[in-house]
């Protein structure tokens, strides 16, 4: 009944929902329309040009910064992804006390406020006499970056249960092959799920990579910060555009790729929690 | 008979919590055994032990003559049929099938032929590609089944294998699960704590609780003979009796004296007895009409209707007797057509049963 929908759902939650997302949307479409700004202006959009994305390009420090940004995401995201699947197995199917206590130490970096942790790994870099470069921003991007895939991984895990490596090792399968055989394929769109929000985390993270970079091979976003310092440029909106496309595409891998090996749930849903 | 399993004092300690307590049985070759008992009561833990999933704190298990307890899961010959089923999502059901005996390294065409066998003996010839999440669960239950029983075990572990279906699908199952044991010839141990589950399907019983066997007999002695209190109240509902031995071959139970042939010589004049009914042996008849359901040979008392519950197939009638007893009955419908012709509460009426149903517990 019409009637009866309309009395369910108050018109003025429709709006409200709507001003929601303007308010969310509005900011981020301003960045991406005023980067085909073909004049210099922030404020009035005057035709459509490339003309900041050229600039971008030519400019060898902040094309550099990107592909840094990239290479530290990328090796994050392996590193990473390896050892926080690996700790999360332990610590699931591990049933000791100590993995209850490790359990709850795990949301510890989560938590810390990155500027803290950006400072500790600069006061240990010091102590230690390591010089900043871009090997301590992966380090520092490693560290943090575990947690999140051990929580991803570990409430899959969880889910999965213990039974199906039981019943592979009933089966005739060793303890190794139960693991490679049925737990990682039940297991890997959480893993990748997993290593490509690190991935998206590590590209945009500004705070520690601002404390652990050296004077070199700076990140694309400790890059953008020391550039606005002598002025906002339209560049900014380009290089925030091309940010976004990145990100953007990261989480659109995690959809596609269970996708493409005919699994139904995608990495999203691992990461949003809407599996059943 | 031939002895597939042998279990020597087998104990199974979770630090001080003691799950298996120093129990014996031997299982015959070929058998139906259903280890039968409420949860906690140990009997999932003594056939995770015979799987390998569980090593015995103390104890042996031989598993055809040779010890095993040490041996891990994967390289003893039994498999196991889990409450969940553990059904490998990734794989379709000819896969999930065909699982053990590729590790077993079996040659493929061989694999291929006893894999559509298995198939067609669950009756799932016909969703060989299927994924196991495009399954029902009377389905799924069946692809467990198979995958577990085309390895060809010595022994097939079944934990629950029933419990998530529902009760029609459960009974169907029954009887097919039944029908598969005898055609192949496997032997089978069966946890469940439904104990109709156990009666029908089974050729012996373990009763279990608290870690111990309190009794292993077949169905019937089971039934009609429970060795303990625990065993009777498990099994069915029973009513309970507590008496003083009297003569030979009598009980008395408050002021009435009650013929109880199961009685025997070990118990002299005065002893304490407990002693108990089924209530489906128990016969209510009208006090001044004569509906020919109290039989010659019954003993009988007089008691009042205090409730009833109707059940469908039958009433559950709670009798208050002239002694201040109570006793519940269960009636047949067949013996009653009309609905008028009901009882009512606070009715006076006759009590019987033959004592040959009376069962003495220790």
């Amino acid at each position: 009944m019409n009637t009866a929908s309309a009395f369910d759902k108050p018109r003025i939650l429709r709006v409200f929902t709507g001003l929601v997302y303007l308010f969310l949307f509005v900011p981020i479409a301003v960045v991406v329309v005023f980067s085909f700004n073909s004049q210099k202006s922030l404020q009035v959009m005057d035709g459509l040009s490339f003309r900041w994305y050229e600039e971008f390009w030519n400019d060898p420090t902040l094309r550099d910064s990107l592909f840094i940004s990239i290479e530290i995401a990328l090796i994050t995201m392996v590193v990473a992804t390896v050892i926080g699947t690996a700790l999360a197995i332990g610590l699931v199917r591990a049933h000791s006390g100590a993995s209850r206590g490790a359990n709850v130490l795990m949301l510890v970096p989560l938590i810390t406020p990155e500027i803290v942790a950006g400072i500790s790994a600069l006061l240990i870099f010091s102590q230690l006499g390591i010089g900043l470069s871009f090997w301590t921003v992966v380090l520092a991007h490693i560290t943090f970056s575990i947690s999140y895939v051990t929580i991803v991984v570990r409430g899959r895990l969880a889910s999965i249960g213990v039974e199906v490596e039981e019943a592979a090792q009933d089966l005739g399968a060793s303890r190794w092959q139960s693991v490679r055989l049925v737990l990682f394929p039940a297991l890997w769109p959480a893993v990748v799920a997993a290593g490509l929000l690190v991935f998206a985390l590590s590209f945009d993270d500004f705070v520690l990579s601002f404390f652990t970079t050296g004077e070199q091979s700076q990140p694309l976003p400790v890059r953008i910060w020391s550039m606005i310092r002598f002025g906002v440029s339209p560049t900014i909106n380009a290089i925030g555009t091309l940010m976004m496309v990145v990100s953007i595409s990261a989480v659109a891998l995690a959809v596609l790729i269970p996708r493409l090996f005919g699994r139904r749930e995608s990495g999203v849903k691992v990461l949003t929690g809407a599996e059943d | 008979m031939e002895q597939a399993i042998r279990i020597e004092n087998l104990s199974k300690k979770f630090g001080d919590f003691t799950a298996v307590n120093d129990i014996n049985l031997e299982i015959h070759q070929g058998e139906f055994f259903s280890l039968l008992g409420p949860s906690g009561c140990g009997k999932t833990t003594l056939l995770r032990m015979l799987a390998g999933f569980e090593i015995p704190t103390s104890g042996q298990i031989k598993l055809d003559g040779e010890p095993v307890e040490k041996v891990p899961p994967h390289k003893r010959n039994v498999n196991m049929v889990f409450q969940s089923y553990a059904l490998f999502e990734h794989l379709d059901v000819q896969d999930n099938i065909g699982f053990g005996l590729k590790r077993k390294k079996v040659a493929k065409g061989e694999i291929r032929q006893r894999v559509r066998e298995a198939l067609d003996l669950v009756d799932l010839g016909s969703r060989a590609d299927a994924r196991p999440n495009e399954l029902s669960g009377g389905q799924r239950q069946r692809v467990a089944l198979a995958r577990a029983l085309v390895n060809r075990p010595r022994v097939l572990l079944l934990d629950e294998p029933l419990g998530a279906l529902d009760l029609k699908l459960r009974r169907q199952m029954q009887v097919e699960l039944k029908a598969i044991q005898r055609e192949v010839g496997i032997t089978f141990v069966y946890v469940t704590h439904d104990q109709e589950e156990a009666l029908s399907m089974s050729d012996r019983i373990a009763v279990m609780s608290d870690g111990r066997v309190i009794q292993c007999a077949a169905p019937e002695e089971v039934y009609e003979h429970p060795s303990e209190e625990f065993v009777a109240g498990f099994i069915g509902i029973s009513n309970l009796l507590q008496g003083r031995a009297e003569s030979k071959g009598r009980v008395r139970v408050g002021d009435s004296s009650l013929p109880v042939p199961d009685l025997d010589d070990s118990y002299s004049d005065g002893d304490p007895v407990q002693i108990a009914v089924r209530p489906e042996k128990v016969a209510v008849d009208e006090i001044d009409k004569d509906a020919d359901r109290i039989r010659p040979g019954m003993f009988t008392v007089e008691g009042e209707i205090e409730s009833m519950v109707y059940l469908g197939v039958g009433n559950q009638l709670t009798l208050k007797l002239g002694n201040g007893g109570r006793l519940v009955a269960l009636e047949q419908a067949t013996y009653r057509v009309q609905s008028h012709d009901q009882w009512k509460v606070g009715q006076k009426v006759k009590v019987g049963w033959h004592p040959e149903h009376c069962m003495v517990l220790r």
